[in-house]
């Protein structure tokens, strides 16, 4: 990729500034560099050779959440996102991945097998270094985590260990696949646990390939796209195997990947673009899937007070906004309270809350504070990244709220248990 | 820069507070102007001082060692305003961003200019006061910024511009010395209106650093009415006949068909497309005013040939269609990457005329000139669309400009409504003010900046 390739979009920011008002990261840095704003002005420094490809230019295009708030809010239609994400695309291509981060992304994440053993070797190797709290793990060495940070503990069988690939319903209304995506299948099994039993319990058949993978979006938004394509084609291959109504995901930015990303990294290959159509017309995320088939049978009731918080990618990337809130809604017995700002990012985004703690931080405390201000008992989200990072916001406000996926919510009201613990 | 100013600046404002990578000058070589970025021309430091004790320190040190320096807010004007020159420092007030105090008794309020002009509004509307100056870009400006180019907005047609809520500044001088002009009070006329001398100077007699502002009570009630009208020359006209039937709506915005059908593609809100032009009205007051004022625009709209009005059923909806509007500007870039978005302002009732004269110069010219703008008050924002990879197109922009600021001169109206002189018009200021007037500014100018330290290339006819 040449940077030239980005003049059409980069000439269209009006740098009205429009951005800076939804920005996360500019909201605490106050930086022109921190919006998109200043980065399309990077961009287009790059493109007539103002600026070389430095370290300092990277970093500052790793100075983005893709929220994709910019994108949503920008009155002349720019795809802020994309821009930064080409930018880091085209950075790596001519300076390399850090050392960390190319283990990480190309040999971990590339090979099925060997993630799949680091996977299995790693509640043990975790145990070593990291120290055990009641509410996950706190790392007991630097080892680029911040020690800050509270980390969940891998479970020690994965989702798709569970179960067998094809789960019948009786008297099925209908046939989905699932795309299980790396954190439910290996940090947060219960929320697959969940998702599958109450799509069985509403007459819903699940089949869960075997050999599926990462979409390939972590790649993707650290600059690796060789790693990113070939993810996303063995993704494309896997389900197109299976006759389904829908390709369910249980996390919005894996979700979003599918449904979107792929129809842009496979458009030059008419092939490939054809059967990434096929794939996004069937995905839908779970609430949207139930939302839209409705639930059958009756609901709860349960107790408590519950606000929602809007994954970015599931709200901007697929779109998914009412019917989570729908479901909830139909909960009787539930009080529904709205937060401030429910859209606005929690500064998880993947890697970048490892690599930038202390901004992620920052980020967090004001979502934990609208999140303490709504009164909620329980937080619903439908993205596992983000589950993550409002726990440890709250674990640092030593709070004793709830932050559960909906497909959980969804499962107590049906099931009229508590909501079980995490999975060892 | 000596390196002795340069390590004396950053322990003004501490190391933390400082911008110096190539990768950063950059992003500040630009404002939300068509001015185009030159990288021979960045800036050799960026500064985020905390206060007005440090605001007064850099300057001071300004004047003892040979650096200009620019002031910045959100760098969202339109008139390239805060684009820097060679070796001079850009200032960025945005870390002081507090609101000081409000006086919910006297009505007033203190704050420093980083605040950002909505966040102030919303902060205010919770105590039910009201500051009505809402520029379009009020989600990001700033409020310094705002008293700087004495910006204005929608609600300008019944509540004036910002000039007209300024009550008090505390500013650093160009020479560093900090003074406090105006009164807290509702009146004073001691001494000359430094205020009004400020409010509007662009950066250039002074940097302001507190702000006191008079605030109204909130109205009661609001209502929004969209008249659709079948061509441009019709909304022109209803726009001095609503005024001068008594009626005082709070706005009055004029969008013609580029603009309607740019906004649509942004926010499908339900915009006519096949409109020619709308006017969007917005009334306020009392409960049962409003309705009655509605009720007698709409009438008035339909004698003068609107085709169909439609009023806004609740709050959302009326939100939606300012948000709309607000957008306007950006939105059309979706058409041409570029958009040279004047401000030229006539008396209400040369509307019309100022209308026609626009069409002429865009089809002189083969130009697209979308026509937007504060109707109510004749601040029209005539819209060059272009595409600055285009050098032939980009020459026939620059004589359309000349050419509007020509005949709305004639017109007896004005250069810039809110946007500025900037550095986009700062060569045809004298064909407003005239060589003396200019002369009278310049003598000002050299007055309270001797070693001309502050926005030396912008505005005042340089
Ligand atoms: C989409 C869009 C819509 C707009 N709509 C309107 C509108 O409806 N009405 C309107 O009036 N304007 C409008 N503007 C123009 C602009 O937003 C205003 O001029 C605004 O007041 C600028 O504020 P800022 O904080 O961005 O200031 P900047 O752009 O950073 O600075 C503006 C000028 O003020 C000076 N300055 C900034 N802060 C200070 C300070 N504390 N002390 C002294 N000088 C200072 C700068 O040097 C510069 O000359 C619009 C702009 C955009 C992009």
């Amino acid at each position: 990729m040449e940077w030239r390739d980005l003049e059409a979009e980069v000439v269209r920011c009006s740098r009205c500034g429009a951005c800076q008002q939804v920005c996360p990261i500019f909201r605490e840095l106050g930086t022109e560099a921190s919006a998109t704003r200043g980065k399309i002005g990077l961009i287009r420094s790059a493109i007539h050779g103002w600026v070389s490809e430095t370290e300092g230019l990277s970093e500052r295009m790793s100075l983005c959440l893709a929220c994709k708030a910019c994108t949503a809010n920008c009155p002349s239609g720019v795809q802020g996102d994309q821009l930064v994400l080409a930018a880091r695309q085209r950075l790596v291509e001519r300076r390399g991945l850090p050392l960390i981060k190319r283990l990480a992304l190309r040999f971990f994440l590339k090979h099925k097998g060997i993630f799949r053993v680091g996977m299995k070797l790693g509640p043990l190797g975790q145990r070593l270094v990291l120290r055990r709290t009641p509410k996950g793990c706190l790392p007991r060495l630097p080892m680029g985590l911040d020690k800050r940070r509270l980390v969940p503990e891998l479970a020690s069988r994965s989702l798709r260990e569970r179960y067998p690939e094809v789960l019948e319903a009786p008297m099925a209304r209908g046939r989905v696949a699932l795309f299980t995506g790396c954190m439910v299948n290996h940090v947060y099994p219960e929320i697959g646990v969940a998702a599958i039993e109450v799509l069985l319990k509403q007459g819903i058949s699940v089949v869960i390939p075997p050999d599926q993978h990462c979409c390939g979006l972590p790649a993707f938004a650290n600059g690796d796209t060789d790693t990113a394509l070939e993810l996303g084609r063995a993704t494309l291959g896997v389900f197109q195997k299976y006759p389904v109504d829908a390709v369910l995901t249980l996390c919005g930015s894996c979700g979003g990947t599918l449904k979107q990303e792929y129809r842009h990294w496979f458009a030059p290959d008419p092939e490939l673009a054809g059967r990434a159509k096929a794939l996004s017309e069937k995905v839908q995320d779970f609430a949207q899937y139930l939302d839209g088939q409705g639930l059958l049978g009756s609901l709860g009731p349960l107790k408590g007070k519950v606000t929602y918080h809007d994954s970015c990618h599931l709200a901007r990337g697929m779109g998914v906004t009412k019917e989570p809130r729908n479901l909830i809604r139909a909960i009787p017995g539930l009080v529904f309270q709205e937060m401030e700002a429910p859209a606005r990012c929690c500064g998880a985004a993947g890697s970048f809350s490892l690599t930038h703690y202390d901004l992620t931080l920052k980020i967090n405390g004001r979502k934990t504070e609208d999140i303490l201000n709504s009164g909620a008992d329980t937080v619903v989200t439908g993205c596992p990244g983000c589950i993550m990072q409002l726990k440890d916001g709250l674990h640092k406000y030593e709070s004793k709220i709830n932050v559960i996926h909906f497909a959980q919510l969804l499962r107590q009201a049906i099931m009229g248990n508590p909501i079980p613990p995490p999975m060892p | 820069m000596k390196p002795e100013t340069r390590l004396a600046l950053i322990h003004i404002v501490g190391p933390e507070h400082v911008l110096e990578a190539r990768e950063d000058l950059l992003c500040y070589a630009y404002d939300a102007s068509p001015i185009a970025m030159d990288p021979a021309h960045l800036p050799c430091m960026v500064l985020f001082p905390a206060n007005a004790e440090e605001v007064s320190r850099i300057v001071g040190l300004a004047n003892d060692a040979g650096f200009v320096i620019y002031p910045r807010g959100a760098g969202s004007n339109v008139s390239g305003g805060s684009i820097p020159d060679r070796d001079a420092v850009v200032m960025v007030l945005s870390r002081m961003n507090r609101i000081l105090e409000i006086d919910q008794a006297n009505m007033t309020a203190d704050l420093e200019p980083g605040v950002i002009t909505e966040q102030f509004q919303t902060a205010v509307e919770k105590l039910g006061l009201f500051y009505p100056p809402d520029p379009s870009s009020k989600a990001f400006s700033t409020m310094g910024g705002n008293v700087a180019e004495c910006a204005g907005g929608p609600r300008g047609a019944k509540y004036g511009v910002t000039r007209d809520y300024v009550l008090a500044l505390e500013v650093v001088m160009p020479t560093g010395e900090i003074i406090h002009t105006g009164a807290r009070t509702m009146k004073s006329v001691a001494g000359l209106d430094l205020t009004r001398l400020m409010v509007g100077s662009e950066g250039t007699l002074g940097i302001i650093t507190r702000i006191t502002v008079r605030l109204l009570a909130l109205p009661a009630a609001k209502k929004t009415l969209m008249a659709i009208f079948p061509d441009l020359e019709k909304p022109s006209q209803t726009v001095a006949k609503i005024f001068t039937a008594g009626m005082v709506p709070t706005t009055m915005e004029l969008l013609d068909k580029t603009f309607i059908n740019a906004i649509e593609d942004y926010r499908q809100i339900g915009l006519p497309r096949e409109a020619e032009a709308i006017l969007l009205i917005e009334v306020d007051g009392e409960a049962e005013s409003v309705d009655r004022q509605a009720d007698r625009i709409a009438e008035i709209c339909h004698q003068q040939g609107a085709t169909r009005t439609q009023v806004a059923k609740d709050a959302a909806e009326a939100e939606e269609l300012w948000i709309a509007r607000r957008s306007a500007f950006a939105s059309v870039c979706r058409i041409k990457p570029n958009i040279i978005g004047e401000d030229a302002t006539v008396p209400r009732a040369a509307i019309p005329q100022a209308v026609r004269e626009v069409q002429a110069i865009a089809a002189r010219h083969n130009l697209t000139i979308g026509v937007m703008g504060h109707a109510g008050d004749g601040n029209l924002h005539p819209s060059i669309l272009a595409d600055e990879r285009d050098a032939d197109e980009m020459r026939r922009v620059e004589l359309a400009v000349e050419e509007i600021f020509r005949s709305f001169l004639a017109l007896r109206g004005t250069l810039s409504g809110e946007h500025g002189i900037g550095r986009m018009k700062s060569r045809f200021l004298h064909l407003e003010t005239g060589e003396a007037g200019l002369k009278v500014m310049r003598s000002i100018k050299r007055a309270l900046d001797p070693n001309n330290i502050l926005n030396p290339t912008i505005g005042l006819g340089a």
